[in-house]
């Protein structure tokens, strides 16, 4: 009887023991997101939040981030910004000051991302970038930022090239020209067909909330241009591509939106969109889709009964890119060394996006990523990933190093 | 005694306030707090115009976006001391209400507030097209904060200053000038009848209220870091309006009480996500419906009908 009560007592503590082990090994690290889940910037900002989700709970199931004898699962808390420079340090204040969050991902909108960018190299946190795209967040040399979209003009050259080598030489461009980012687009555009004898002979503007642009488009088509560049979100730039055929304009239409077929369909029809071609970082299309980038829209369908915008995925990779730069810090509190060890990290096998590592790093030293450019046809109903554009990123990234 | 009860919730906010960063253990809501603040200037002037004088101006935003940009790119420009660059916001943003307030001020009503809604416009499309001085839409960062940019040092220092600006207003208020633009509220053809030149008196509460917004343009600079054109939009202007008509206009207390309403508001409602702005506007349309007087003007109501009660029983 007492050897039964000893060996009882042996289980209990053995067990007790294994427990506690196993709770002290399983931790739960709070990542957060700051982004535009409502407004005009919440076609970018929702799907990125959600992409960020959905990648905390494949890391989740995978076994989550092993840190030496720790294993962290992943706890995401997303907060609103409306793409607003006040809403987006009010949000990530609360993220760091309340939630006591060291990671903040997301970032869609240029603005709200400069606006905390201008901080957080004070703060023991570390930021990562999605899909904003203006070139300074990165110039600034913030040791604890990285971005994993690349900038406009770096797009905006090789689209250059594509237009110049298709033989057109007079482009109207229409856009949404007073954000920063897609101007620096155009003059990189610019800039390329000019080496060939193009020129932009009209630089028409929409803001984001515009929708008939009749008026800009009649005065582009008395110009008579051999083709037109559109640049801005999603939808006033359906509109355009809609009334541009409306208006009875058959010549070819270029632009630099990065958005989804749904996205596009919601304002226009397919025959009407037939022949846009789409100038931006090889997104997330099927056609141009890795194994993973396949896996990745059909899990994101499934998930948010919803098609993921292309450029969704920026933020599913910071998560991926943030898990292994923990992992080779073997830190989750010391947002220095992670911070590091992102700017010397390889490309995770995991990630969607098909980037273009500098010396061997998917973060240049500037904290900036690269993908490759290419050129996007819709083609019935379906953009179609056509070629890539040449594009250098290690030029790039040196002259992105001498920017202030 | 009883001629100083008047001042004690003042003195007794006061005192809160001024313990509110060692009582807050989390910072968060110390920088609610401070832009919180920031927005009493600027609902204070507001209320000059909106609740004293009985105008409705649209351009609070737009003003503080003229002091912001003054004192950031004074500062960066001319390398002047930021005191003396913050100092300067309000004279610029004089400067500029003198040219717009005159020909505004020739029109009443609708029409005042549909001119100055444009000359916000105005203001937010040179900020973002005049992009070699003001950077755009990409905005200008880095901007210098004072005190190594310790929050706690720039609460006190936006504590100060709102406290000042709203007794500023009060004196404004109960003098002969505050008196006439009551009048004007009341019956402006009524002071031009007794020789009065309302006009003057209008471009004084015009020029001063957007005083009040160009400092707190620059506090906001200097408080961030940060501005782009964004900021300082017609949705801004509307935030001041609302804050004068939630905390109750023409009254001193409100415009500090509502001030605060509208920058805790929407972050206390972040718990709804998607529903949050849905849920804002919800409640700024009821409180605008049921409480038009405002909560000063609720709470004085309300205080007055116990004391009615009190004297009632006591007789």
């Amino acid at each position: 009887m007492p050897n039964h009560k000893f060996t009882r007592a042996c289980a209990a503590l053995a067990m007790t023991l294994v427990a506690g082990a196993s709770l002290a090994a399983e931790k739960k690290l709070t990542v957060g997101v700051a982004d535009a889940l409502t407004g005009g910037g919440a076609v970018y900002g929702l799907p990125q939040a959600n992409a960020v989700k959905m990648a905390a709970e494949e890391i989740n199931a995978a076994g989550g981030i092993k840190v030496g004898p720790d294993v962290y699962k992943i706890d995401v808390i997303a907060y609103d910004d409306k793409a607003n420079p006040t809403e987006a340090t009010n949000a990530v204040r609360k993220l760091i000051d309340r939630d006591g969050v060291k990671y903040i991902l997301g970032f869609c909108c240029s603005g709200s991302t400069s606006a905390v960018a201008s901080f957080i190299g004070n703060e023991k946190a570390v930021m990562l970038v999605g899909n904003a795209a203006e070139r300074s967040i990165t110039t600034k040399k913030i040791p604890n930022l990285v971005r994993t979209r690349p900038p406009a003009d770096y797009t905006g050259q090789a689209a250059g090239t594509f237009i110049a080598r298709k033989g057109q030489k007079r482009i109207a461009v229409l856009g949404a020209l007073d954000v920063g980012f897609y101007a620096q687009y155009v003059d990189s555009v610019e800039r390329e067909i000019k080496k060939t004898g193009g020129e932009i002979i009209a630089r028409e503007v929409f803001s984001l909330k515009d929708r008939d642009m009749t008026p800009q488009l009649t005065k582009i088509r008395g110009l008579n241009p051999d083709a037109i560049l559109v640049v801005g979100y999603v939808e006033p730039a359906a509109f355009v591509y809609r009334q541009a055929v409306e208006l009875g304009m058959n010549i070819p239409r270029y632009g630099f939106t990065s958005g989804s077929e749904e996205q596009f369909l919601r304002v226009t029809t397919s025959e009407q969109m037939e022949g846009v071609w789409d100038l931006r970082p090889t997104e997330l299309t099927l056609l141009s889709a890795s194994k993973n980038g396949i896996a990745y829209h059909a899990n994101y369908t499934k998930k948010y009964n919803a098609s993921p915008s292309p450029s969704s995925p920026y933020a599913y990779d910071q998560l991926y890119a943030l898990k292994a730069a923990i992992e080779a810090a073997g830190t989750v509190d010391n947002t220095e060394a992670v911070a590091k060890a992102l700017r010397n990290l390889a490309v995770p096998p995991q990630v969607v996006m098909q980037y273009q590592p500098v010396d061997g790093k998917m973060f240049d030293v500037n904290g900036q990523a690269y993908t490759s450019n290419g050129a996007f046809q819709w083609q019935k109903g379906k953009w179609v990933f056509v070629e890539d554009l040449p594009s250098d990123s290690k030029a790039y990234s040196q002259f992105l190093s001498t920017l202030n | 005694m009883k001629r100083f009860l008047p001042l004690l919730p003042w003195l007794l906010a006061l005192a809160v306030l001024a313990l509110l960063p060692q009582l807050l253990t989390v910072k968060y809501y110390l920088h609610l707090s401070i832009l919180a603040l920031i927005w009493v200037v600027v609902a204070q002037g507001q209320n000059l115009i909106q609740g004293f004088t009985g105008y409705v101006s649209i351009v609070q935003a737009g003003f503080m976006g003229i002091g912001a940009y003054g004192s950031t790119l004074i500062g960066l420009h001319f390398q002047w001391p930021l005191w003396a660059t913050i100092a300067m916001a309000p004279l610029i943003t004089a400067l500029f209400a003198l040219a717009t307030g005159y020909p505004s001020l020739r029109v009443k009503g609708h029409y005042f507030a549909i001119v100055t809604l444009a000359f916000n416009l105005i203001i937010v499309i040179v900020l973002v097209n005049y992009s070699e001085l003001t950077k755009g839409e990409a905005g200008i960062s880095n901007i210098p904060k004072p005190w190594g940019g310790s929050r706690e040092a720039f609460y006190y220092l936006a504590l100060v200053l709102a406290a000042s600006l709203t007794l500023l207003a009060a004196l404004i208020s109960r003098s002969r000038v505050g008196e006439i633009l009551l009048a004007i509220r009341q019956n402006e053809d009524l002071v031009a009848a007794v020789g009065i030149a309302a006009w003057k008196y209008k471009l004084f509460a015009f020029v001063v209220s957007a005083m009040y917004a160009g400092l707190g343009g620059a506090l906001y600079a200097h408080f961030q870091g940060f501005i782009n054109p964004e900021i300082f939009g017609v949705a801004q202007s509307l935030d001041a309006i609302l804050a004068v008509i939630l905390g109750g206009s023409g009254t001193i207390a409100g415009p500090a009480i509502g001030a605060f309403l509208v920058v805790f508001l929407p972050e206390l409602l972040r718990f709804a996500d998607s529903f949050r702005l849905i849920l804002y506007g919800l409640i700024l349309v009821l409180a605008t419906i049921f409480m038009p007087i405002g909560i000063v003007g609720i709470a004085k109501a309300a205080f007055a009908r116990i004391m009615r009660r009190e004297a009632r029983h006591g007789g």
